[in-house]
């Protein structure tokens, strides 16, 4: 048909290229004109296979493939992270973190399993509707933000001109569907977890937005693919965001709920925090959501600090060998730096994390937009 | 009774008062670590009434011990409190030898202190290990633990047990220090001096564990001594008391140590009397050890006793890791005891847990209440 | 005393104020495990060392044993029981069935065997399908490999001893303690004779009595004798005592 998938009149990214399109297209040629031969070997001459083929049939299968290979291709991203952390938590702590098969990886799979078979107990006296609503909300938006994230200019969903901003806004979303999750399961433990997720979204949420928007300042742009050609110009923002970089890396653990800001899950006093009624696979993936999110706060700080998939002082040819392995590094080293920091941290009061996010992350980011501003002022960027 | 009906009424249909929230962190829950509640009242999160609630674990040990012969018991008494198993075998056994009015051999009285002094330092990283996990670090938890395994070691060296190790015999001590005791024992101790500054550095030096200890469950003098709590968290509390040296039993007045007592009164105080407890141990364990060896390897250290005490009353104190701990043995002359009382310094300090935790956060529960070292073992006897 | 306790902990701002002392720690012991393995041991490949007098599972020589009923009578969790097997010639004894679902591994067995039949062993992996198969019998307790050091003996030091001056000398309740008899209570039933394991009760005549019946007192052998107390126990009239030397 076309050789090149952009030369489809209905391909969906205009002029941009796309990789994992442009691999899902393939794969339909190769599956779609196999049942097309296929059919046509039975019913010689028939219409379906024709149709099978033409233009616009194959662009939608080919969509659909496309989400499965970005789906999966997150899902494993993850559970490299989820592997990772077992495994470094575990040198830490002196042990050797899980052992079976690949290394421990294959421990991710096992789990999973398990929990597939737990029984799937709902309580009685819960509202059921809410229960199960906020919980594939806050799965899905978990996901949906994953998926999401660019891994390089040929590896996009949707190349948006306000891309990190939209991804803020679904990241953000998740802590009110914890708060009504609470309310929705009519357990002590649940309703306390779900106001702390509240209490930790207030402190941490309005430094993140400054953050973003010193970033968005420094580049010029809210377009990630923007942001990241902005920091191979000049130089990384680590460099002149210094502040805002350590600050945001608190913050985008607060926002994946990890340890030293877990409060809404705090194990030692709330049993489970808000997950405590789910059980089974709805438990596991939300513990699932939970890594997702994970990768979304390091992808977030890659690309507004660790110049995302550029590697800084190569060549473009270098540069464009395999940019999505690059970014997935970085992101893997930022995971490393949170896995550290729980390793060596214990839990914050809720108290406390209100005090640090009001008066520690709030007047350290606003330095740093006052420095970003500074510079910018002055001509450097 | 009143905040009792209250709850019964909001667990019914019936109106309900939803000012205060009563939440039961109850046997099984993350925090108590052991079979026992706490009821606790919360405001928010303000923690405005507690109850504890124990008996969970009861096996009528007491009762038991009237139907066996005397040394039958030293076994039952390693299970009071599996951390430190030697304490209350050691206690029994200088009641009953009390009751006989014999006096043991030297050498016995210096192997018993070691192990006893071993099983504090075991006691105390326990407890270290469950301050980690109840401020959600569980690296803290592993370090420490992977510290008492030494000291697990030096007792499987001892006499070939790690845990429940059935030690001290009526009279003296079952086995004389074996050569690769006498080998180890000082490497060890040496050994853990250096090591335990990790565990410290991770706890000690980290703001967030301090900010978590500081200034919670604070008890003023006058309460500490009129709620009967003794052993660390008295002296935690500035008062100045500690059997080992105001009434000393074995050998304790013939070596050099000191007891630490700070003034704070809360918890970050108790944690520095419990850490300093055990660079003390390790003093204890090396000047006796050097008693030991000078008393040489011929020396006595198992006297025949008599298998019927004569009839009569006798109680012995000591200073358990965890508080001031007595038995009561009355005896009517037959080979089994008629009655033999246990004093458990924590069924005593458990009742203090309404005013220790009045006032704190839900969040500082945890930790306030590990301060106490709840062993239930010997609570519910 | 406070103050020179507290400066064992030098209190600088700059160390409590940041997170940097622990971060280091944790990164210090991950490079470090990196290179070096962990402490742990992986536990069904590797094991730990155990010494020799390791308290696992008790252990049975069956030749050696004399059925004397010790253990049964020391066991704090009553799990040791008598029973009948036929021994290497075919002819019933009795020898000590352990239930291990209730043995508390407190070595108490192998430390009061008077003919050291009983021992520890290191043998600690003992998961079972169900508690049937936990009952380990006369046989099944044998182990193999049982060194000197298994053997748990006390050797405990007489008072009497002490005060004398000689500190040095061992002794076992079984090597000084032996059973006495109340002659005004003895009845003559023989029962003594008949329970003891060693054969150390020999009863001898010593006249008759009003009826023309001879009247038989037990006499004990001093050597054979292992102060077991089978024949104190089953005494019909509390005529035996045990008398203990201290």
């Amino acid at each position: 048909m076309f050789k090149d998938p952009m030369a489809n009149p209905f391909y969906p990214y205009g002029g941009a290229y796309n990789l994992p399109y442009d691999v899902s297209y393939k794969l339909w040629e190769i599956i779609g004109g196999l049942i097309a031969w296929l059919i046509n070997l039975v019913f010689p001459g028939n219409g379906v296979s024709e149709w099978l083929i033409s233009p616009e049939p194959s662009n939608a299968f080919a969509l659909i493939i496309f989400m499965l290979i970005i789906f999966i291709v997150v899902f494993v991203c993850t559970l490299l992270s989820l592997w990772m952390e077992r495994k470094v938590l575990g040198r830490i702590m002196d042990r050797r973190g899980t052992m079976i098969g690949l290394k421990g990886f294959l421990q991710c799979v096992a789990d999973g399993l398990k929990t597939f078979m737990k029984e799937n107990t709902i309580p009685k006296k819960i509202d059921k509707m809410t229960y199960m609503w906020t919980l594939s909300l806050i799965i899905g938006a978990s996901v949906l933000i994953a998926c999401m994230i660019p891994l390089s200019p040929r590896w996009f969903v949707v190349d948006y001109g306000t891309g990190l901003l939209i991804i803020m806004a679904i990241f953000a979303l998740a802590p009110f569907f914890i708060l009504v999750s609470g309310w929705a399961q009519n357990n002590k433990y649940s309703l306390i977890g779900g106001m702390r997720a509240a209490e930790l979204m207030i402190s941490y949420e309005v430094p993140i937005l400054i953050l973003i928007a010193t970033t968005c300042l420094l580049a010029g742009s809210f377009n990630i693919g923007d942001i990241v050609n902005a920091q191979f110009g000049s130089t990384w923002f680590i460099i002149p965001q210094i502040v805002g970089f350590i600050t945001f890396i608190f913050c985008a653990t607060a926002e994946a709920e990890r340890v030293p800001f877990d409060i809404a899950e705090a194990e030692a006093e709330l049993v489970e925090g808000w997950q405590t009624e789910y059980a089974g696979m709805k438990w596991g993936l939300i513990m699932l959501a939970e890594y997702f999110r994970g990768y979304v706060s390091c992808a977030m700080v890659v690309i507004m600090y660790l110049g995302g998939w550029l590697i800084p002082f190569a060549p473009a040819e270098i540069n464009g060998w395999a940019p999505e392995i690059v970014f997935l590094l970085k992101a893997w080293f930022v995971f490393f730096i949170m896995i550290v920091l729980r390793g060596a941290l214990a839990r914050v009061r809720t108290d406390q994390i209100v005090n640090i996010g009001w008066k520690v992350f709030m007047p350290l980011s606003v330095i740093n937009l006052a420095i970003v501003l500074l510079l910018k002022i002055g001509g450097i960027y | 009774m009143a905040d009792e009906r209250k709850l019964e009424c909001a667990c019914g249909a019936a109106p309900m008062d939803t000012d205060k929230m009563w939440v039961i962190m109850g046997p099984q829950h993350p925090f108590s670590h052991g079979l026992w509640t706490l009821k606790a009242q919360i405001d928010g999160e303000i923690v405005t009434d507690a109850e504890p609630i124990i008996g969970y674990l009861h096996r009528g040990w007491e009762k038991e011990c009237e139907n066996r012969t005397y040394p039958k018991i030293i076994p039952m008494a390693d299970r009071l409190c599996y951390a430190a198993s030697m304490t209350y075998t050691h206690l029994y056994c200088m009641t009953v030898e009390k009751a006989l009015g014999i006096d043991v051999p030297e050498k016995a009285k210096y192997i018993r202190m070691v192990a006893d002094e071993i099983c504090r330092i075991q006691s105390h990283l326990m407890w270290l290990a469950a301050v980690g996990t109840d401020l959600g670090n569980l690296t803290v938890f592993l370090w420490a633990m992977r510290e008492r395994e030494f000291f697990m070691d030096l007792n499987l060296r001892l006499c070939g047990a790690r845990m429940t190790t059935n030690f001290p015999r009526i009279g003296g001590v079952r086995n004389d220090t074996t050569e690769l005791f006498d080998r180890d024992v000082l490497r060890c101790v040496e050994r853990f001096e250096k090591a335990i500054w990790d565990v410290i550095a991770l706890v000690d030096d980290s703001s967030i564990f301090l900010s978590r200890m500081k200034g919670t469950g604070y008890l003023t003098r006058e309460q500490c001594v009129n709620l009967g709590i003794t052993g660390p968290a008295m002296r935690g509390n500035g008062v100045d008391f500690d059997i080992r040296r105001d009434d000393p039993y074995d050998n304790y007045d013939k070596v050099d140590f000191e007891v630490p007592v700070l003034k704070d009164g809360d918890s970050y105080s108790r944690y520095m009397v419990r850490i300093e407890e055990m660079f003390q141990s390790c003093k204890i364990i090396k000047q006796a050890m050097r008693k030991v060896a000078a008393l040489g390897k011929n020396a006595p250290y198992r006297l025949k006793v008599p298998s019927r005490v004569p009839a009569g009353r006798a109680f012995m104190r000591m200073e358990d890791p965890r508080g001031e701990s007595l038995m009561y043995l009355v005896s009517d002359g037959t080979d089994k005891p008629y009655r033999l009382k246990v004093r458990s310094p924590i069924f005593v300090n458990v009742s203090a847990s309404k005013p220790l935790v009045q006032g704190s956060r839900i969040a500082d529960v945890p930790v306030i209440m590990a301060m106490i070292d709840m062993c239930l073992g010997e609570t519910d006897r | 005393m406070v103050k020179e306790y507290l400066d064992k902990y030098p209190r600088n701002p700059a160390r409590t104020l940041w997170l940097m002392k622990p971060v280091a720690k944790v990164l210090k012991i991950f490079f470090k495990t990196i290179v070096h393995r962990p402490v742990t041991i992986l536990y069904p490949y590797e094991k730990m060392w155990v010494p020799e007098n390791f308290r696992g599972r008790p252990g049975l020589r069956f030749d050696r044993c004399v059925a004397c009923g010790m253990c049964v009578r020391m066991c704090p969790t009553a799990c040791i029981k008598l029973v009948e097997v036929p021994d290497d010639a075919g002819a019933p004894v009795k020898r000590p069935q352990v239930n291990l679902g209730r043995c508390a591994m407190c070595g108490y067995c192998a430390e009061y065997c008077p003919v050291d039949a009983m021992t520890v062993t290191p043998d600690f992996e003992l998961a079972e399908y169900t508690r049937r198969d936990l009952i380990y019998g006369p046989r099944r307790l044998a182990y193999d490999g049982i060194t000197e050091g298994m053997e748990i003996r006390i050797e405990e030091t007489l008072m009497s001893d002490i005060a004398r001056g000689e500190p040095e000398r061992r002794v076992s309740p079984f090597m000084t303690d032996r059973p006495e008899l109340l002659a005004s209570k003895c009845i003559s039933c023989k029962k003594c004779e008949k329970v003891c394991p060693v054969d150390a009760v020999k009863m001898v005549e010593h006249g008759v009595n009003e009826k023309g019946r001879p009247i038989l007192y037990p006499e004990f052998d001093d050597v054979k004798c292992i102060s077991c107390g089978n024949c104190i126990a089953d005494c019909p009239k509390d005529a035996l005592t045990l008398k203990e030397v201290l």
